[in-house]
């Protein structure tokens, strides 16, 4: 018998699943999901008006500001897009320098999210393994820039961080390390049977549905759509550096482990290559104060897809329209279609299986003591945080 | 396919349809047309299986010298390297378009970011709801229209 009356389950603003404000209704038919939908917007800024009223300099560090995750791309968006207007290009060296730390920060989004989808599944060793190795390319972007979040790299017209040869070497020592946890990882993610019972046939979206609904990133790539912003449209030293296009034809939860598992090696890969191949040169060229009037359109590919940048200019010192799209929101349209059918139990990993934007933390690497007019170094704030807590304890 | 075999595939869809055609960057071509095309060429475009719907822009052109203000919704078909825009002027006292959910069912979360931010009216859209803005939001305030000023504005204006 079925009931003409509709069972509304509401998740959402705050709730344990997902560590950002976001508002779910599922409406369900005993244990099935009969339609769903959603409501963003709580932790709206009203970015894109901001940016119209300051300046193409502050823009860049309110862009930046959008994700704390991505950051970096949201900034190489943003300058690639003001340069091209500009009709500047940055030295190669940025280039190079500015596909490094999108590499890094890919591993670093990569195994967040690894963390955060098997703490949904109930697997939280595996959240707590691959949040400590995610440390390893945590420190290696504050060697590199300073910063663990909102890394600040670019400036517009090239960047500001230099890689030195012990620099260099400590990336390098770093990947090796990865490399090896990378590896136990795809490992546990397709062979654990309690695991895989989560995932394995899971939140099917197939390639149709994927291109219909426009998703992209590795939530398209693991439904065999060949869609990378990095392969299709080469920006920054990706043209020196070709990436291999990873897809998985399953489209179903355990592919998107499996998709970023692997594009985790890709990352690798492309670490040591750009290091090979960085090239000597200036980091920076000379900007205009105002940017010629015109149109552009920038595309790059963020660790979660295509993050799509749309800037006009009037020809004056602040833009007179940017419009973001980040890839969250083409895969939010995207999880709610394929939602429908599913078990409400299933929900919290098909929502993390996109890997929706989370906020994390940041941290002060550099403070200024009460007393003294010195500022700490990261090892002198690592002993002091150390010796703090056996205080305490 | 090369950037120049896709450009030249969509040219040929969009031709009939196109009032201006542009190309801002040797990877993109800009199409002007009128509201009433906006359904027939995203479909014609979608039979054809040429590319994604990967954003909506909006764009505000508040009245002057008498002009009365006009609504720009700009279309962003992707594929692969190649980025097809599709453009369509409204005047503000009729800003209607048709909703183009009919064909990409996800647009309607880019178009429910269209109506509240710019004022447009989309009809046959399948929610209507607040996506982003506060629920206590006034009625018929669009903050990325030109004449929406925040706070930081009006401060620097006092």
């Amino acid at each position: 018998m079925t009931s003409e009356r509709k069972f509304i389950v509401p998740i959402g603003p705050q709730h344990p699943a997902l560590k950002e404000p976001g508002h779910f209704e599922f409406t369900v038919d005993g244990e099935i999901v009969t339609d769903a939908s959603v409501r963003l917007g709580y932790v709206h800024r009203g970015i894109e008006k901001g940016a119209e009223e300051r300046s193409w300099i502050q823009d860049l560090y309110l862009f930046e500001r959008v994700c704390g995750i991505c950051s970096h791309v949201h900034a190489t968006a943003f300058a690639l897009g003001v340069e091209r207007l500009a009709g500047v290009e940055a030295p190669p060296r940025a280039q190079a320098i500015r596909s490094l730390v999108a590499e890094m920060e890919r591993i670093h989004s990569h195994m967040l999210w690894l963390g955060v989808a098997a703490h949904e599944g109930g697997f939280d060793t595996l959240f707590m393994y691959s949040w400590r190795d995610r440390e390893i390319v945590m420190d290696l972007l504050e060697a590199l820039t300073g910063n663990r979040v909102n890394y600040s790299a670019n400036v517009l017209g090239g960047v500001k961080c230099d890689i030195t040869d012990t620099l260099r070497d400590q990336i390098l020592r770093g990947m090796d390390q990865l490399e090896e946890r990378i590896q136990h990882y795809l490992n546990v993610v397709t062979t654990d049977r309690t695991f895989l019972a989560r995932t394995e046939g899971v939140g099917r979206m197939t390639r149709e549905q994927a291109d219909l609904f426009g998703a992209v990133g590795p939530t398209a790539r693991a439904s065999g759509v060949p869609r990378d912003v990095r392969v299709d449209a080469p920006y920054a030293f990706y043209p020196t550096v070709p990436v291999q296009l990873i897809t998985d034809e399953r489209g179903d939860l355990l592919a998107r482990f499996v998709v970023r598992i692997k594009e985790l090696f890709e990352a690798v890969r492309l670490i040591r290559e750009i290091l090979a191949h960085l090239p000597e040169g200036e980091l920076t060229v000379r900007m205009p104060r105002r940017i010629p009037a015109g149109e552009v359109i920038s595309r790059v590919e963020a660790p979660r897809g295509e993050l799509f940048y749309f800037i006009k200019s009037n020809g004056g010192e602040k833009p007179e329209r940017v419009k973001v799209r980040t890839p969250s929101l083409c895969n939010w349209g995207s999880v709610m279609q394929v939602a429908v059918g599913h078990k409400l139990a299933d929900m919290p990993m098909i929502l993390a299986g996109i890997d929706p934007c989370f906020s994390c933390n940041d941290r002060m690497i550099q403070l200024k003591r009460k007393d003294s007019r010195q500022w700490m170094t990261w090892e002198d704030l690592r002993q002091y945080g150390i010796e703090y807590y056996k205080k305490v304890l | 396919m090369t950037v120049e075999e896709h450009l030249a595939q969509a040219k040929k869809i969009v031709e009939p349809f196109a009032v201006e055609m542009a190309s801002p960057d040797p990877w993109r071509l800009d199409v002007v047309i009128l509201p009433a095309n906006l359904i027939p060429v995203l479909q014609a475009l979608k039979d054809a299986h040429w590319g994604y719907l990967s954003a909506i822009t909006g764009l505000d052109y508040p009245p002057a010298d008498g002009q009365e203000g006009q609504l720009e919704a700009l279309y962003h078909l992707v594929m692969n390297g190649v980025v097809l825009t599709i453009r369509v002027k409204v005047p503000y006292a009729h800003p209607e378009l048709e909703s183009v959910c009919q064909v990409y069912p996800a647009a309607s979360l880019y178009e429910r970011e269209l109506m509240e931010m710019f004022g447009f009216v989309l009809k046959g859209t399948p929610s209507t709801e607040r996506l982003l803005l506060a629920d206590d939001w006034p009625q018929g305030v669009y903050p990325l229209r030109k004449s929406f000023q925040s706070g930081k504005a009006q401060e620097e204006q006092a």
